[in-house]
């Protein structure tokens, strides 16, 4: 048996028209729609205390005559554009599906167990991929950039170095991609602060950039002032530190809640002891121009540093040496790292040199970084580069061992003496005024070959002994023996 | 002229509720959502993140496999069975019978994704216990339910011609055409070196295709703190947009239906 039924057709072809037409206007709206490009984020603080950040037209841009849904779902609900860098075809289509958010979520849960089993390898990838799928999620972004940033050069068990980039990379991505909110500028900014250690005018932008969201916690928005401190910028950390404590009186005043007043009083202690040090270390005589005589940072305190770097086995370096300093709290940076390796500058890196996030570091190079902790005017740490090749690959011809010292990084009590940019401080031998602009920092660096750092070739039998000419041995004698080979550090003056 | 479509939807709705392998699909939906909140206790800081977008996503991923399931056998298995020609011998038309079909895949949809939404709810409330996030978790499956009728509509639609296996993967392969094209099209439209011409056909294609992705709002849910603008205009919108284009889609099931012999 067949059966048709014959119905009129015009009609319901009409009907279609009609939904097509309302469908087209639905979606694409009337008049000239706005891209996300020409939308900014504005954060208001509403009454209750609370932010919210809402997406608006830049200015002068026509607002269009009717918002399609197209428009308004790119501006409010996308998920923000793809970061398509070091994708495979198919994440990048799990990326584009509906499914974001969820296999996020699933992928950051296997993550976790891989950071429970010290499998940290396996989850940079990960990190990549949850951050790519949902580019809100700022405690990935966060997470995975401590995790690149610290897990990987952890002085204890690592010293490589050539992450920094990829995780500042990824905090300067979370950051354009989370534009809204404070945390990815603070997370950024204090990777500068506290990993990197030095340039401190990239934490201090980092910081301010956090400063002007208003969703910043007052707590965070303190550690700007050490930040200014160690940018040599003292007296805008102070009056940063007043304007806060005003603001944090005022709120403590409006509620006296237990966190308000906690704030309050740490300002002002914060406030105090600054004006203190700033007195005590000459830092108001100077900028008067008045005399140091009787400060504390006057007469500029020699550090007498000397050191000695025997490679003992191939990959194995012992660092030795002194430092005139009594009172514990001293690191020098020790560096080694290839002659040639990209982007270097003396001891560190220009370490923002990139924009994407490049979980693959160049393999052919090294940069170990060390921390060498003086105690009793002494400093002795084996450097054992033997059991990871990956990290340290010596495949170079030339490499450089640099030793460094900024009294900006040092601690408060050591600070009292050398001040903020090295007015109290000086060496004999390495005092160096151009390695970093306007700051007296202790410097110096020596050239290693390939041969002597693994030990072979014309090494094999003979232990290379890098030291400076000042250096001498734990019972005071000069370092002398005849089985070894010593390489002198160049130093400023006659040793 | 609704009695047919109402008798027609309400048999609809008595065969889905018993067919097993929808049941079954509905079930591994309901106990993922049960467990889900073990896998958001599993991860480091961003656990209400994770919980979120893990339940939404298995609402969203099980709503459209049930909807597809559902609705690609309705047609064909009417015709294969010869049950079709007892309804059509009665005072039906076919336009009735197909829009019976419809209704009936929808309230069956909406009765299991209700059971799901409740089960997402207790879920959330019983890990959280913050009833005020719940009224913003409960749009997201609003919105889905529209987006699986529109899928539903995409299928039935294409149950009018093509065979159910076919069906399955062509309903599927537009569903996630129609998610995909959405943040592809914003990317093309913003890039400087993509041609006019692509830009025009990106557009119209755009049109064309039942855009599911404005439905997947859920991304300001799991990571909270932006604002929306005109939030309930824009779900009126896409609402409308989603009823204007099932209705189309119903329209034109409807010619193709009636040229074809049974």
């Amino acid at each position: 048996m067949s059966m048709t039924s014959g119905i009129n057709r015009t009609p319901l072809i009409g009907a279609i028209v009609g939904c097509a037409l309302g469908i087209f206007v639905l979606q694409n709206g009337i008049g000239n729609q706005p891209t996300g490009k020409q939308y900014e984020s504005i954060s208001e603080t509403l009454k209750n205390g609370n932010t919210r950040t809402v997406k608006k037209l830049k200015a002068g841009v026509a607002s269009p005559a009717f918002q399609g849904i197209s428009s308004s779902w790119q501006r409010d609900f996308n998920q923000g554009t793809v970061e398509t860098q070091g994708l495979s075809p198919d994440q990048l289509l799990f990326a584009l599906a509906g499914f974001r958010e969820m296999i996020a979520g699933i992928l950051w849960v296997r993550a976790d167990s891989f950071f429970d089993s010290g499998n940290y390898d396996a989850i940079l990838p990960i990190i990549r991929l949850v951050t790519v799928l949902d580019p809100k999620q700022i405690d990935v972004y966060a997470t995975g950039m401590w995790h690149i940033g610290y897990n990987f050069t952890d002085e204890e068990q690592r010293s490589d170095r050539r992450y920094i980039p990829s995780a500042l990379a990824l905090g300067k991505e979370g950051a354009r991609n989370n534009s809204l909110t404070y945390e990815m500028f603070f997370e950024t900014g204090w990777m500068w602060y506290h990993k990197i250690d030095d340039d401190y005018s990239n934490a201090v932008k980092w910081f301010e950039l956090a400063q002007e969201r208003p969703d910043m916690i007052p707590a965070r928005r303190n550690l700007i002032t050490n930040a200014y401190e160690r940018d040599g910028k003292v007296d805008k950390s102070l009056d940063t530190l007043f304007k806060l404590y005003q603001t944090a009186g005022k709120k403590a005043k409006e509620d006296a809640a237990f966190g308000n007043k906690q704030n309050r009083d740490t300002l002002e202690n914060k406030l105090d002891t600054t004006l203190v040090r700033m007195v005590q270390r000459g830092w108001f005589a100077g900028k008067d121009g008045r005399p140091l005589t009787g400060y504390d940072v006057n007469p500029p305190f020699d550090t007498g540093f000397s050191a000695k770097v025997t490679v003992t086995e191939a990959r194995v370096l012992r660092f030795e040496g002194t430092w005139n300093v009594l009172p514990v709290g001293t690191r020098i940076r020790a560096v080694l790292r290839d002659a040639d390796f990209p982007n270097a500058k003396p001891a560190g890196m220009e370490w923002d040199f990139s924009n994407d996030v490049n979980l693959d570091p160049p393999r052919d190079k090294t940069f170990m970084q060390e921390q060498l902790f003086v105690r009793n005017q002494r400093f002795n740490k084996k450097v054992d580069m033997s059991k990871d090749p990956t990290m340290y690959p010596f495949t170079s011809k030339d490499y450089v061992i640099e030793f460094y010292y900024n009294p900006r990084s040092a601690p408060p009590h050591i600070q009292d003496k050398f001040s903020w940019n090295g007015e109290g401080f000086t060496d004999k031998n390495f005092l160096n005024t151009q390695v970093r602009e306007g700051q007296r920092v202790m410097y110096t660096s020596v050239k290693i070959s390939k041969d002597q750092l693994l030990r072979r070739g014309d090494w094999r039998e003979k232990v290379p002994v890098i030291k400076t000419g000042n250096y001498l041995d734990k019972d005071g004698k000069a370092y002398n023996q005849a089985d070894q080979v010593t390489i002198d550090l160049p130093s400023l003056r006659a040793n | 002229m609704f009695r047919p479509i109402a008798s027609i939807a309400a048999t609809t709705v008595g065969e889905a509720i018993r067919r097993k392998v929808l049941l079954i699909i509905l079930l591994i939906g309901v106990l993922f959502l049960v467990v889900a909140p073990g896998l958001g206790m599993l991860s480091a800081r961003s656990e209400t993140t994770v919980l979120r977008g893990m339940m939404l996503g298995i609402i969203q991923l099980t709503s459209a496999v049930i909807a597809i399931v559902l609705t690609v056998y309705m047609i064909p298995n009417e015709i294969e069975r010869r049950t079709i020609y007892t309804i059509l011998s009665k005072p039906v038309q076919r336009w009735q019978f197909l829009v019976g079909k419809y209704f009936g895949a929808v309230s069956a949809l909406l009765m299991m994704m209700t059971l799901m939404t409740s089960v997402l709810v207790f879920t959330f409330w019983l890990q959280q216990r913050d009833a005020s996030a719940i009224p913003d978790l409960i749009k997201a499956p609003v919105m889905y339910f529209v987006q699986m009728s529109l899928l539903a509509a995409v299928a039935i639609f294409f149950s009018t011609f093509v065979s159910p296996l076919v069906n399955f993967f062509l309903s599927g392969g537009l569903y996630l055409l129609g998610s995909l094209f959405a943040p592809f099209f914003q990317t093309l439209q913003e890039s400087q070196g993509t041609p006019p011409a692509a830009k025009v056909f990106a557009q119209l294609i755009n049109t064309i295709l039942p855009n599911f992705a404005n439905y997947n709002i859920q991304n300001p849910i799991i990571n909270p703190g932006q604002q929306i603008q005109n939030e309930g205009s824009y779900y009126l919108q896409v609402t409308v947009y989603g009823v204007l284009y099932i209705a189309g889609l119903l329209v034109a099931g409807t010619i193709v239906f009636d040229r074809r012999e049974v």
